[in-house]
């Protein structure tokens, strides 16, 4: 180790206690109070800190999945698609964008959102899904059971 | 940035300001209705930390109607924090006090219980009846389809409609009708 001041260089001989402790003191600088200061009250929130992180690394990825659900269900909303109806249709139609590409397109590219729930529009008039809200397929859209 | 990205930005992130007659609606139904309008999850830009909820202006709801026998038998608690300070008030007191109380409840409950969740509140005007202050009114861009169709009263009829109204006979000469 390259110490850089003749305190540090000090502590650096005896027990590793200072330093077994400055590691855990490290993880709580941002704590409030005595759970920054004091050893055995930090370790214990340490601890605490530390199992949240874990846990929060599974719930960040739910949380973004909600999200995106939430984002695809209102613009299949705005366009008047179910969505059920909407990822059977895109399933069926070979389009084979994930959960989080689909919510992309909804919040940054309405248009092409627009144009994907033209299709599953399309789709589902065609294969009779009647589940389908809207009366009409839009025009404009040629699908595969079209050209035949 | 050029003035059209700029003017749709704009338009993005504008507040909305819808109108709702609650008039012979369900306000548990509603409830779920307007919690979309109010916390902007009806939009594809909508995140928790986005501040894209819209304001929503109740007009009529003094005239909801609860399902059922709710009325009688929802009751709505309170306690004030000392000994025997709990209170039950069921719907119908409740609403005799302040007819705008039954709906707001509804949707506060509706919503998650969070930092944001009095701010979100804070964007619902409900009033007891059509009298909406005039420079609320003039926000207005938008009115909400009510999920129930208002059902139209018997002595709302014109007395023509209810004589051509058909009928499979007509009782006969003698009999009473109770």
């Amino acid at each position: 180790m390259v110490f850089t001041t003749a305190v540090n260089f000090i502590r650096s001989r005896g027990p590793d206690e200072f330093w077994r402790k400055r590691k855990i003191f490290k993880l709580a600088a941002h704590f409030q109070g005595r759970k920054r200061n004091c050893y055995s009250i930090t370790i214990r929130y340490v601890h605490r800190a530390l199992v949240y992180a874990t846990k929060g690394r599974k719930l960040k990825k739910v949380d973004m999945a909600n999200l995106w659900e939430q984002r695809i269900l209102s613009g299949c909303e705005q366009h008047g698609v179910t969505y059920p109806l909407f990822k059977e249709s895109l399933s069926r139609s070979g389009v084979m964008l994930n959960r989080k590409t689909l919510a992309d397109l909804a919040c940054w590219e309405p248009q092409s959102f627009k144009a994907l729930t033209d299709i599953a529009q399309a789709r589902a008039a065609q294969d009779g899904l009647n589940v389908s809200k809207s009366l009409e397929p839009p025009s404009g859209v040629v699908t595969r059971g079209m050209i035949k | 940035m050029s003035s059209l990205k700029r003017v749709q930005q704009w338009a993005t992130f504008a507040r909305i300001w819808h109108i709702y007659d609650a008039s012979w609606q369900n306000p548990f139904q509603s409830a779920g209705l307007l919690k979309k309008y109010l916390m902007g999850t009806y939009k594809p830009i909508y995140h928790p930390l986005n501040d894209c909820g819209d304001h929503v202006v109740v007009i009529n709801s003094g005239d909801i109607a609860l399902p059922g026998d709710e009325w009688k038998k929802r009751v709505y608690f309170h306690h004030t924090g000392y000994p025997r300070g709990a209170s039950w008030t069921l719907a119908w007191q409740l609403h005799k006090k302040d007819p705008t109380l039954v709906l707001k409840k509804a949707v506060y409950n509706s919503m998650d219980g969070n930092l944001q969740r009095r701010y979100t509140m804070e964007r619902l005007h409900i009033y007891p009846d059509a009298n909406v202050p005039a420079d609320i009114m003039k926000n207005i861009s938008n009115q909400l389809a009510t999920p129930r169709e208002v059902p139209k009263r018997l002595d709302h009829y014109s007395e023509k409609e209810v004589e051509e109204f058909p009928k499979i006979m007509d009782y006969p000469k003698n009999y009473i009708l109770r």
